[in-house]
């Protein structure tokens, strides 16, 4: 169940100097990138990542995560435990488009 | 569909523990594990274990991984490797992903039991090729034989950034230094003293600002911190290295958990929070007939250790509810498996105490020296209040520099003269009874977990004492090699003389240098350097 | 090929079982000619023959390599045999593999094909 966040930042966006610091490795996604979103009015973990693409990539959230969590709650002045955590779906790990359609159904041996 | 009582994700230790147990009762049990083998980090993990015998101690890790695997599979636990568990599905059906094909499984009990992944800490070219995972070293070196790299920087003092480093020594790589942005180095104060003692600096209040190179890593920039962890202008330094490992925590996998519908919260400790896996005494989820245990569900002191103590303890509850065995004999077993859990907390190690900087005395009274938790060694004259490092003794004996509470015991256990006593708390600091003679068999050296042991001759010869140290590089020193002695710090002291190297099946790997050094000199001499 | 990056023996390991009786494998990197051990992945192999960057990112162009060398960061992935997005720290090294550089999810030649610059 997503979280309802409803603190904004307090004071407007402004510039870091390390805004270019890579946060996402997958997507490539920086922490200026991620402090904009929450400044657009994204909130949860789970905001951002559909927001940003911070979290989508191959690896799903598994390097970034807790990184991007830190973020959004120092922007927004609350505990990280309020932003809320990438919710786990399947597949959890990468699967080829293809060998979904190699789905085989393995039956019990007739005893 | 094919169906199994117990399905249990991920091969390591609480996975195959709680496996073995289940199948022990009679359950037929499938476990899944994404990797090529078994074992989990086990198999990366070449220290010797610390806790009590009942926790495996003194055994390394990856013969700890050998023998639950060969328990698993003696007891008819179904083993597949490369199957990758993608998703949990309502009435509990696992989705896995075996090679190119989709494979779908109906289990009565789901054990998770994934691990924990590394933390990271982004910094500016933390994406070069050269920066990785502590953990990614490991693998290179312990399961590939490959080294990580020349020059080596270790970023984080826990007791993996601490077990790593010492590992990057062995494997003959000049670490450069272990760095920690807090003030004191976080594990134990052991690992951090058998690095120290080979001449690598600690650099607590520091920090990695960036990794520079071209295509990968040539250097890193490391600065000073202030009491915020904000790097203090002016102290930037630049130092050479191809490798910049990262050991700064790890966060439990718990996408499985999430995925199932299972509780995951983050819960704090001493102002630090960590995502955790709602279980019961049992290890049992929110989820009914979901277990989740090991470190995918929450960190533990010893991880590893306190893994396979929950996966029994899961599988006695998971037995006891499909009737394999009764209530009454899973919850007394239950009771015994957290006995032992018990054993490894307590002490300012403890996953209650983590992040505490208020521990300024040990369980016993005794001042924690502020030179270990700073610089990464203790001084001769810290430890001369410690009751298990006297030089009064005549002839050999051992010399404990063991100050910190934490749970091991190995050393009481190896010792046949009956010197050393730890007590049943194991977290309690050994003491020796001076009284007893000891016979200079080397097996508390060569056994302590920590590395912390020495024995100590004052009257070798005229005006010469002999201090005996473990020693885990290769190639070994001979007898009549001549060298310097290093003292705690790492810092050369004195011309030594190697007068005996033992080596022996119960020493498991680790030789027992006996060196001849100036009598004054036994009380710093520490480690030995040929040349 | 005896690199200075193999541990041909560990203090505690002994003799890695790879190592008692060494099998060649031949492999190509973009071309050119490389060999590792059997038993090695395809990510340790680079590592002993000093290959340190085993791709580029699609936006930045950045250099990656070995991260978490278990497979879960997916960082070290290269094309093998043409297919992109391979993890190499968990794909074992088999004679004859072709690797490249993978640029975004394309080799140089497609990457810079398609987008009509070089790199």
């Amino acid at each position: 169940m997503s979280k309802i966040i409803r603190k904004a930042p307090t004071e407007p966006f402004k510039p870091q100097p390390d805004d270019d610091l890579i946060i996402c490795r997958c997507e490539e996604i920086t922490k200026g990138e991620i402090r904009r979103a929450v400044h657009d009015g994204l909130r949860t973990v789970n905001e951002i990542k559909r927001w940003t693409r911070a979290g989508m990539g191959l690896c799903q959230g598994q390097t970034c995560q807790r990184n991007v969590q830190n973020i959004i709650a120092r922007e927004l002045g609350i505990s990280v435990a309020d932003v809320g955590m990438i919710t786990g779906r399947a597949p959890v790990r990468p699967v080829v488009m293809e060998v979904y359609a190699n789905d085989v159904v393995d039956k019990e041996e007739q005893r | 569909m094919k169906r199994y009582e117990v399905i249990v994700i991920g091969a390591g230790p609480a996975g195959l523990s709680a496996a073995a147990e289940a199948a022990k009762k009679g359950m037929k049990v499938a476990v899944f594990d994404e990797n090529a083998g078994p074992g989990g980090q086990l198999f990366k993990q070449i220290h010797k274990f610390f806790g009590s015998r009942a926790n495996n101690a003194r055994m390394r890790g990856f013969k700890i991984g050998r023998k639950l695997l060969k328990e698993a599979e003696e007891n008819g636990v179904e083993v597949f490797l490369n199957a990758v568990v993608t998703g949990i599905f309502e009435e509990k059906e696992v989705m896995v992903r075996i090679d190119d094909t989709v494979h779908h499984y109906k289990a009565d009990y789901i054990v998770i039991a994934t691990g924990a992944a590394e933390n990271m800490v982004p910094f500016k070219g933390w994406d070069k090729p050269g920066v990785m995972g502590a953990g990614a070293s490991q693998a290179l070196m312990h399961l590939q034989g490959v080294r990580p790299g020349r020059k080596v920087l270790v970023v984080g003092s826990g007791n993996v950034g601490l077990i790593v480093a010492f590992q990057i020594c062995q494997v003959g790589c000049d670490l450069v230094a272990v760095l920690d942005a807090a003030p004191r180095v976080g594990g134990y104060g052991v690992h951090a003293s058998k690095i120290t003692r080979t001449g690598v600096p600690f650099l607590t209040s520091h920090t990695i600002i960036e990794a520079k190179g071209d295509d990968h890593v040539e250097s890193a920039v490391i600065a000073e911190v202030d009491d915020h962890f904000t790097p203090i202008p002016g102290t930037e330094k630049e130092i050479e290295v191809d490798t910049v490992l990262l050991a700064v925590g790890l966060t439990p996998m718990n996408q499985l958990a999430s995925n199932a519908g299972c509780r995951v919260e983050y819960q704090e400790q001493n102002g630090r929070l960590s995502p955790v896996t709602i279980v019961d005494e049992y290890g049992e989820t929110t989820m009914s007939g979901i277990y989740c245990c090991g470190d995918s569900a929450k960190e533990t002191a010893e991880g590893a250790s306190s893994a396979m103590l929950q996966g029994k303890i899961a599988a006695e509850h998971i037995a006891a509810d499909a009737g394999y065995t009764t209530e009454a004999d899973a919850e007394e077993k239950a009771e015994e498996y957290r006995k032992t859990l018990d054993q490894l907390s307590g002490g300012m190690f403890d996953v209650k105490n983590k992040g505490r900087m208020d521990i300024s005395t040990t369980e016993e009274g005794y001042p924690i020296s502020q030179s270990l938790l700073r610089h990464g060694y203790i001084t001769a004259e810290e430890l001369k209040g410690f009751p298990a490092a006297s030089y009064e003794a005549d002839g050999p004996h051992p010399v404990i520099e063991c100050t910190q509470n934490i749970p091991c015991n190995p050393c009481r256990d190896v010792c046949p003269a009956g010197l050393i006593h730890v007590a049943e708390d194991i977290t309690r600091i050994p003491e020796i009874d001076y009284s007893q003679k000891c016979t200079n068999c080397g097996m508390c050296v060569t056994n302590c977990p920590g590395q912390a042991i020495f024995i100590v001759d004052n009257d070798y010869e005229p005006g010469y004492a002999t201090v005996s140290l473990p020693y885990e590089f290769l190639p070994y020193p001979e007898k009549g090699d001549k060298g310097k002695a290093l003292d705690r710090s790492g810092t050369p002291v004195c011309d030594a003389e190697i007068v005996s190297v033992r080596t022996a099946r119960a020493m498991d790997n680790t030789a027992f240098l006996t060196m001849k050094v100036p009598a004054e000199f036994a009380d710093t001499a520490r480690f030995f350097r040929k040349g | 090929m005896d690199s200075d990056m193999r541990i041909w023996e560990h203090p505690v390991l002994g003799k890695y079982e790879k190592y008692e009786e060494p099998k060649v494998l031949h492999f190509t990197l973009d071309g050119k000619d490389m060999t590792g051990y059997e038993g090695d992945s395809v990510a340790a192999a680079l590592k002993a023959a000093g290959v340190m960057t085993h791709r580029y990112t699609a936006k930045n162009h950045r250099p990656r390599g070995i991260f978490c060398a278990i497979g879960r960061c997916t960082d070290c992935v290269m094309i093998v045999n043409g297919q992109p997005n391979v993890r190499t720290c968990i794909t074992p090294l088999e004679e004859g593999m072709e690797l490249r550089t993978q640029y975004g999810v394309q080799t140089k030649e497609e990457w810079e094909a398609e987008n009509d610059e070089e790199i």
